[in-house]
């Protein structure tokens, strides 16, 4: 291990070893630990989606509604400015006013896509 | 093997193998699961070269969101969830020349130089910048020195893609024509 | 750290400034407007245009840099040939708007959100004839193909434009990746994004195999956008299902940024690898030529014909770019010339389709023009203008344009260039003048739809064909003064 940066993310690296691990682990004790019984001879009934009881209507896969995709979407714009801000956060005190101003312009413009998207109903759910 | 080859030979391992999966895997959904995992190997790439906050806007901004978006899309297409059709299609051959043709073109650059002055010595990083990469990014950003024009139309290009991606997805179909 | 902002000065950047501040604005008096007005977001983008274009003529032999980084190299530049382009890419604009506001009344087109992202196309195109990085010509190329790719499907739910659009997004996309690959490995070749530094950088350590395929793969990006042969099978698609006047716009506008993006590459940044370009220039210019004026001949739908006419048009271009090898100040120069005639012709052209089009897709076939000399005497004899001018007979601005690129092509030596572009105007001959034939020699029922406004756009066109064929040595100086500006670096150096 002589690469500082490998040692600087080695906990991250631990705990997606230790993500990985339990995620194999549970369906492995299921599998262990449950009940052992052939496909075959199960009830159809056993095969159908658990609505509490009522009768399952329809698939459990359907056809999203296009509002999630545009929510979506305005996820990714907000997203990307997160990173884009970040970096001027960190350090904006020696900025001083000169980056204020222009990130005053970069914000004025991602809110005014906002505020353009919200005036023209794009976030209402009905 | 030292620490860092074993790393990186998990790391792109997982790249590659992931990015075969996107394009061999019948069902769209897993196709796009299989996408998130190669993005992850790609952030461990930018995380083994150093680059840090890359790599948290690779996350962020990949397997955060654009991933979700792509699933989102897949999930408002019709059947496309069941969808079991093959990947490819009669140009899958030429396709697969052409990767291949261009492989070996890269390795052959990249290789061909490995000597030379650029990358025997790569360019030497102040430590200070180093470890303050972040403040650089930031000061960087907004300093005209820098790139204080490409952030500004930065912000112009999310704002045309946001007014497109709206535009193209508008809640009710306007029927003037 | 310390901090010190520097002195920047803002009039320098003020043409593109105004572009983009015109389309925000619109954003925000869209937020107040009622939905029923639609009017006033054409006078918006028509005054924004014309105000950034006065502030553009008046920095005219400025030369100036601004936003100087640490390592002495300015991120943009106006130097006489950005200004020279972005005054071409604002006459676009300023054109295309009356011939739209007809065309975007019958098919319900007619939003503010047209005009803004026309405008935001146009700042992308602006950035790309300024920057002097190549990351801001990345991201140049980006802010003008993400509106052009709303605006081909602007027309959803037709099948037509929503195949357009995604067409053009795929291919799109896929050559802005193939372009930033190539930006890598020349930035990883040079250590630098700076076309002057990269420059240098091949000055002291020569060539090496990763600049030369970074050069190639900066080459096939900027080749799908300009529609040269073999990157050219989106073309006659997106031209086709795309809203009339976006193919418009789309046809010169995206076209001669293309072009921008090429020449800063080719000749500001990697002049020294001349050698090696030259010869994928003739030879992409010798298939775009053959292919576009060939495939074209068999076109029965007016649009596809200007498609493939369109290709054709940038393998004529091509062959300027490959004769400013041997000699930068023709090449350039008459590429710049052609550019702009091909503007004033080509828009003309496209002013007589869009007024042809009764409703979205009805109205483009050839057999449409039949009769219409007899109903539009003047605008037919206009369109049959704009064809001679496509062809390349004298005395039009296509055929002053083709003089000086031909000219320049023979003193580079480039003969047979030169004998396959005679051939193939030729060639482009039959087809133009089918248009002309069927205009005049036919009983039809075409009808034009013309407003006020399409129809002094198109005399505008016609004149200013007219002219750049009587007098062409003005616009002459002026290219070449634009090319000197830029090519100052190459004579020093």
């Amino acid at each position: 291990m002589d690469n500082p940066i490998i040692v600087d993310y080695l906990p991250i690296f631990m705990l997606l070893l230790v993500a990985l691990f339990f995620a194999l682990l549970l369906p492995a004790l299921s599998l262990l630990l449950g009940p052992k019984r052939s496909p075959k001879n199960a009830a159809p009934h056993k095969y159908i989606a658990y609505e509490s009881g009522m009768a399952a209507i329809g698939e459990a896969q359907r056809r999203l509604p296009v509002k999630f995709y545009r929510i979506a979407v305005l996820f990714i714009l907000f997203d990307v400015d997160i990173i884009l801000l970040v970096p001027w956060a960190v350090t904006f005190r020696n900025l001083g006013f000169y980056g204020l101003a222009v990130m005053g312009v970069f914000m004025f413009l991602f809110i005014l896509g906002d505020v353009w998207v919200w005036k023209k109903g794009i976030l209402e759910w009905e | 093997m030292t620490g860092e080859q074993f790393v990186f030979l998990a790391v792109s391992g997982l790249t590659i193998v992931a990015g075969i999966l996107v394009v061999t895997l019948r069902n769209l959904f897993h196709a796009a699961l299989a996408m998130m995992l190669s993005f992850l190997g790609v952030a461990g790439i930018y995380i083994m070269l150093g680059a840090g906050f890359l790599a948290a806007a690779q996350l962020l901004i990949y397997i955060g969101a654009i991933s979700i978006l792509i699933i989102f899309a897949i999930m408002l297409t019709r059947r496309m969830m069941q969808a079991q059709d093959t990947p490819f299609n009669s140009q899958a051959g030429a396709g697969l020349v052409t990767a291949v043709l261009s492989f070996i073109l890269l390795v052959f650059v990249i290789t061909r130089l490995w000597r030379n002055e650029i990358f025997d010595s790569p360019p030497e990083v102040p430590t200070a910048i180093m470890n303050q990469i972040v403040v650089q990014l930031g000061s960087d950003f907004v300093s005209p020195g820098a790139y204080v024009i490409p952030f500004i139309v930065a912000s112009m290009l999310l704002l045309a893609a946001l007014i497109g991606a709206v535009y193209v997805a508008w809640p009710q179909v306007e029927d003037e024509a | 750290m310390e901090f010190t902002p520097p002195e920047i000065n803002l009039l320098i950047v003020a043409p593109v400034l105004i572009i983009m501040a015109a389309g925000s604005l619109g954003m925000v008096i869209d937020l107040f407007m009622p939905d029923g007005k639609k009017g006033w977001a054409v006078w918006l983008a028509a005054i924004g245009l014309l105000l950034a274009l006065a502030q553009n003529i008046a920095l005219w032999n400025g030369n100036y840099e601004t936003f100087i980084p640490q390592n002495g190299v300015a991120m943009v530049v106006m130097d006489n040939f950005a200004i020279f382009l972005n005054a071409t890419f604002l006459l676009t604009g300023l054109l295309v708007i009356p011939l739209s506001r007809s065309y975007l009344q019958r098919t319900g087109l007619e939003k503010p959100e047209y005009y803004m992202l026309l405008l935001f196309s146009i700042s992308g195109m602006m950035l790309m004839g300024m920057a002097n990085d190549l990351i801001l010509v990345f991201l140049a190329l980006e802010v003008l193909s993400i509106p052009l790719y709303i605006m081909c499907g602007m027309l959803w739910p037709r099948p037509e434009s929503e195949e357009s659009a995604m067409k053009y997004f795929l291919l799109g996309a896929f050559s802005s990746a193939i372009f930033v690959f190539g930006i890598a490995l020349v930035y990883g070749a040079t250590t630098t994004t700076a076309i002057p530094l990269i420059f240098d950088a091949v000055a002291a350590n020569g060539l090496n195999a990763m600049i030369v395929t970074g050069l190639a793969f900066l080459m096939v990006g900027a080749g799908f956008k300009v529609a040269a042969v073999p990157f050219h099978m989106w073309t006659p698609d997106v031209y086709e299902g795309a809203p009339t006047p976006v193919t418009a716009f789309m046809s010169v506008g995206a076209k001669i940024a293309g072009f921008a993006a090429l020449l800063r590459v080719l000749m500001l940044a990697l002049p020294q690898a001349s050698g090696e370009w030259v010869t994928a220039v003739a030879v992409l210019s010798t298939l775009t030529l053959i292919i576009g004026n060939v495939v074209a001949i068999r076109q029965g739908n007016i649009k596809r014909m200007l498609a493939y006419s369109s290709i054709a048009h940038a393998g004529y271009i091509l062959i300027a770019v490959a004769a400013a090898a041997d000699n930068p100040s023709a090449g350039v120069s008459s590429a710049l010339f052609y550019m702009f005639a091909y503007l004033f012709t080509n828009l003309g052209a496209f002013g007589m389709v869009i007024a042809l089009e009764r409703n979205y897709g009805e109205g483009n076939l050839l057999d449409d023009f039949k009769g219409l000399a007899k109903r539009h005497p003047w605008l037919s004899l206009a369109m049959a203008y704009f064809m001679l001018s496509l062809t390349g007979i004298p005395p039009t601005g296509g055929f002053s344009a083709k003089f000086y690129v031909f000219g320049a092509a023979i003193e580079a030596e480039l003969y047979w260039l030169v004998l396959i572009g005679v051939i193939t105007s030729v060639i482009s001959g039959y087809y133009y003048l089918r248009v002309v034939y069927l205009m005049y020699m036919f009983d039809g029922e075409g009808q034009l739809i013309t407003g006020r406004a399409l129809q002094f756009a198109v005399f505008v066109m016609a004149i200013s064909t007219l002219v750049l064929g009587l007098f062409p040595e003005g616009l002459f100086n002026l290219t070449a003064e634009a090319t000197l500006s830029a090519t100052r670096l190459l004579a020093g150096g």
